[in-house]
């Protein structure tokens, strides 16, 4: 069963939101239509479902619905239309007492701007949701001591938030979020604030997190870099509708509109792209020179690396499968070609329709894949983490 | 366009609201006067310098050593100028009113910040409330709840409730949409999400609040003691009707002190009641003390523990001086002999000259013949209003028929008039004796530059000056050679004042008796064509019914008469004795006139 299920959701602000939802159902309006009458379609029929363990990015700019669809999930908002199932129980249906016991023990929330309480020292608000549970103090300091060193922040527990800097502040809104142990994170534009640096350093720290904690994420963005760097999974959103939902290569390779296309051009592929995307699959790996510095690489090696090794190999690299087994060969135009973005799609329908083949249907592999990118990318994004962990661990997971 | 008839509805909305919910009023009334009464009574129990070491130990405790040195100052300053009891009663009469407006306003306050629809309705209901002029409605308060404190604490509450109301709900929607939003992501019930987040970050805003009360409050006191709420602001009115600067400047900086200790206490209550508050005082002492270690002293506060012990020790040592000091003075009131029995009876008065003069004359006399006599200094119309209504007994002072003829009118069917006791006044334009040439209102013709044009009157409403621009100036052909400026009778008293000192030339609206006449050597203008009419008569006037039910001071007071030899001397020992003292001025008048007393109240 999926952890999270959102099933046709509707968020219309204005006058009778009900006629306008049941017009954009059967497509009689449009969102310009709608505004023009005053009324805003905010979330226009989102539906995705996110499977326990999973991050799942929703990526789109401001006005997009995002984060009106994100309050959502945890009964914030009342949806116009549609369920939101956790657990397979229908948040939409429940009491608002009830509602408040699924949130305070099940769903924790991480804020764009922190939103620490100025009146609490670090701890109390580390604190905060235990303490709505009914927590006996001693138990719930012990909790939010834990939370606040698993973020590191241990030592600063009597500080006071205003004595933070962006990127501690956050830490404590990540330790608040954790301390309740919620099987649900929502992270609305949780990085966003932060200076690049310390952004870069939150999300492998998130990364590493997740490896231990295997919690649920939800994570809203406007930054495609770091939807792909975070997401097993990505909704792209435009005026209020999921556009596309994928992995971060499915975006990347086959973008399902110009809108997302426009996006992706910014991103650095080589950090996206794997080798099993490029490559071309059942090509007859070719004959090595002696004393040929190449070496075969693995399907999920990063395009990155991958060019590492193409430089130093004067035929096409070899793509092999972790029994020996040969999947494909990666000729070093092919990679000029993907890097360059020229002709980006066509190349990527082509390695796509030969991976198709190959490894069978995307969407069965989406997770593994990502799993072991997110795991590749943190650890060599910064060789302080201890981030290479087992890959047992990861495949256990999909 | 038709006269719209709005004042006589309101008129007639009075009327009805009176007659229909007397009974919520008089609860209102006597719940307020309870609370007033309470606290005034434990204010003005402790010796004045204990209680002011009190206040001192509390601005220690909140502001530093230098505010506590101040603050005692500052009220043995009071102390010493005889206005400790005034300004307790003044002190009573905020915070009675400051706790009254919090219970009402932080709650509506919090409502409106909770729903746009309250907002909006509230929005100009407190508009209304802030800008209507105070004077306008305390009237109607006189009818509603009686003269006294009750209408000048309703006065302030209304005046003083917006500022409350509004800084509430602006705390509140100023708290960070996304606190209020991170405490509802963690489950937290919308009653606990204003407890635990709303309220204490909206803290220091809603003290701003509360001292915005109360400093509306204190700007409130004067107009209180207009409608008998005594305390300082009855000084500070009784000092504008005689342009008494001296007590006026007492007065007012018997407020100043009471407003600067109150601002600065409850500016620093909230930085020390909020959590936020507390975090930067800390920060600020921390700066401070590492830049300039030599400021510590003053800025020294002790432990609350200390400061508690301080205030109680203080208190109790108060407590018994207080409890002993008030048995010693308990006997000196019940020293009358007589038929009064104790009997209360309540005199209202305009602070004049005359009216103070006959009234504690006859609180005096009374007293010696054994009732219980409570004097409410009072602004005309509030004395008119109040006397109707019943919670005043007698008044002194009614000039009649001319110049209270409106008061008369309106209320005659609930008043009785019993007989002049003095008189024929006369009213007239007086110049100063230096003025050479000028003694008739027909030798002002053609002398319009020595006196710039300029007849310096009172207020345009009062009967005189309509008598003045209709008819004197008409008779004696100054129509267009003077200008009548209007004015207040203080405002035409200070003018005289002024001009006397320089020995310019003025002329200005006057009446007898008057104790300007006796301030100053001036001349009364002539009228030899009797364009002024006949004087009127100083008359008693009682509540109706008030000389059935008590025979004896009816007769007394039908009887009552005073020369204009008598009256004057009375005066003249009044203004010698000083202010606060009437009553002794009074029995030392009284001892000089020998059988007097006999006379005017026989036993």
């Amino acid at each position: 069963m999926s952890r999270l299920q959102a099933d046709h959701l509707f968020k219309v602000f204005g006058r009778r939101p009900d006629e306008a939802v049941r017009r954009l159902a059967v497509g009689d309006t449009d969102r310009e239509e709608l505004r023009a009458e005053g009324t805003t379609a905010a979330v226009v029929d989102a539906g995705f479902t996110v499977e326990p363990g999973q991050i799942f990015v929703v990526m789109g700019l401001s006005g997009s619905g995002k984060s009106t669809l994100l309050r959502m999930l945890n009964g914030l908002l009342e949806p116009t239309a549609g369920r939101v199932l956790f657990d397979g129980r229908d948040l939409t249906a429940l009491s608002p007492r009830d509602l408040r016991t699924v949130r305070s023990t099940k769903i924790s929330m991480v804020f764009q701007h922190f939103a620490l309480f100025p009146h609490r020292n670090v701890l109390e608000n580390a604190a905060y949701g235990l303490e709505v549970q009914g927590v006996p103090r001693a138990e719930r300091e012990t909790r939010a001591t834990e939370a606040l060193e698993l973020c590191g922040l241990a030592g600063w527990e009597k500080s006071w938030p205003d004595e933070l800097s962006g990127g501690m502040q956050q830490r404590v809104g990540l330790a608040r979020a954790l301390a309740t142990d919620a099987d649900l994170l929502l992270m609305d534009e949780s990085f966003s604030a932060l200076d690049p640096l310390i952004r870069r350093d939150m999300q492998d720290q998130l990364l590493v997190l997740q490896q231990r904690l295997k919690k649920t994420i939800v994570f809203i963005t406007h930054d495609l870099n770091e939807a792909m760097r975070l997401g097993d999974r990505i909704a792209v959103m435009r005026d209020g509708r999921i556009v596309q939902l994928g992995t971060a290569e499915d975006i990347l390779v086959r973008p399902a509109d110009d809108y997302v296309a426009s996006f992706i051009q910014d991103v650095d592929r080589s950090r996206v792209l794997t080798a099993s995307a490029v490559m071309t699959g059942g090509a007859t790996p070719a004959d090595c020179p002696d004393g040929c510095a190449c070496r075969p690489v693995g399907p999920d090696t990063l395009v990155a690396d991958l060019c590492a090794v193409a430089a130093r190999a004067p035929h096409p690299v070899t793509v092999r499968d972790s029994d020996g087994s040969v999947l494909g060969v990666v000729p070093t135009e092919r990679l000029l070609a993907v890097m360059g973005g020229l002709g980006a799609r066509d190349a990527g329908d082509q390695a796509d329709a030969k991976t198709d083949a190959k490894t069978g249907p995307k969407t069965g592999q989406a997770d593994t894949e990502a799993g072991s990118k997110a795991d590749t990318k943190a650890g060599s994004a910064t060789g302080s983490m201890a981030a290479t962990q087992p890959k047992k661990e990861l495949t256990a997971r999909a | 366009m038709p006269r719209l008839p709005l004042g006589d509805w309101v008129d007639t909305s009075v009327d009805w609201l009176q007659a229909q919910f007397s009974w919520l009023f008089d609860a209102v009334s006597s719940g307020v006067t309870g609370l007033y009464d309470g606290i005034d009574a434990v204010l003005s129990a402790p010796q004045p310098l204990l209680f002011a070491g009190i206040l001192a130990v509390v601005a220690w405790w909140l502001r530093g050593l230098a505010a506590g040195v101040l603050a005692f100052a500052g009220f043995a300053l009071v102390d010493s100028v005889q206005l400790w009891d005034e300004a307790m009663a003044t002190l009573s009469l905020v915070l009675v009113a400051t706790l009254v407006t919090l219970v009402i306003a932080v709650p509506l306050g919090i409502w409106a910040a909770r729903s746009k629809t309250v907002s909006a309705v509230l929005q100009p209901v407190l508009d209304f409330m802030q800008t209507m002029p105070a004077m306008v409605y305390l009237i109607p308060g006189i009818i509603f709840f009686g003269v006294g404190v009750v209408p000048g604490i309703i006065a302030t509450i209304v005046f003083a409730l917006p500022p409350g109301v509004r800084m509430t709900e602006l705390g509140i929607r100023q708290v960070d949409g996304e606190l209020v939003e991170a405490a509802e992501a963690f489950g937290t019930t919308p009653r606990n999400t204003l407890l635990r987040v709303q309220l204490p970050l909206a803290l220091p805003t809603i003290m701003a609040g509360v001292n915005q009360v109360i400093m509306l409050g204190l700007s409130m006191v004067v107009i209180a003691g207009m409608v008998g709420g005594g305390g300082l602001g009855g000084a500070v009115y009784r000092a504008i009707g005689n342009v008494d600067i001296g007590l006026g400047f007492e007065a007012g900086v018997s407020i100043v002190v009471l407003a600067m200790y109150l601002d600065r206490m409850t500016g620093a209550l909230g930085r020390q009641v909020s959590p936020l508050g507390r975090r930067a005082a800390a920060k600020a002492r921390a700066a401070l003390s590492a830049k300039r270690p030599g400021a510590k002293l003053w800025a020294h506060r002790p432990q609350p523990v200390t400061a508690l012990v301080g205030v109680v020790v203080l208190a109790l040592v108060a407590g018994g001086t207080g409890f002993l000091g008030g048995s010693g003075t308990g006997s000196t009131t019940a020293s009358g002999t007589g038929g009064g029995q104790g009997k209360k009876i309540s005199i209202g008065y305009i602070p004049w000259d005359e009216g103070i003069a006959s009234t504690y004359l006859w609180k005096e006399l009374l007293e010696r013949r054994g009732y219980e006599v409570d004097t409410k200094q009072l602004e005309a119309g509030a004395l008119y209003t109040g006397l109707a209504g019943g919670q005043l007994d007698f008044q002194t002072d009614s000039w009649l028929p001319v110049t209270h003829a409106q008061y008369w009118e309106k209320y005659k069917n609930k008043l009785e008039d019993l007989g002049s006791w003095y008189g024929p006044t006369s009213l007239e334009l007086s110049v100063p004796s230096y003025v050479k040439g000028v003694d008739s209102l027909a030798d002002l013709k053609g002398k319009a530059g020595q006196f710039k044009g300029r007849i310096v009157g009172i207020e345009p409403s009062a009967g005189m000056m309509g008598i003045l621009k209709d008819k004197v100036l008409k008779e004696y052909g100054l129509e267009g050679e003077y200008e009548v400026v209007d004015g207040s009778t203080p405002g035409m008293l200070a003018e005289l004042k002024r001009a006397y000192e320089r020995k310019e030339p003025v002329v200005v609206t006057l009446w007898s008796p008057h104790w300007a006449y006796s301030a100053h050597d001036l001349k009364k203008l002539a009228d030899p064509k009797g364009s002024w009419g006949k004087g009127d008569g100083v008359h008693t006037l009682a509540r109706k019914g008030f000389a059935a039910e008590n025979p004896e001071v009816g007769a007394w007071l039908k009887d009552f008469e005073l020369t204009e030899k008598q009256l004057t001397d009375l005066e003249a020992v009044i203004q010698e004795t000083g202010k606060g003292k009437e009553q002794e001025a009074v029995r030392t008048w009284l001892d000089g006139n020998p059988g007097l007393a006999e006379k005017l109240a026989p036993q």
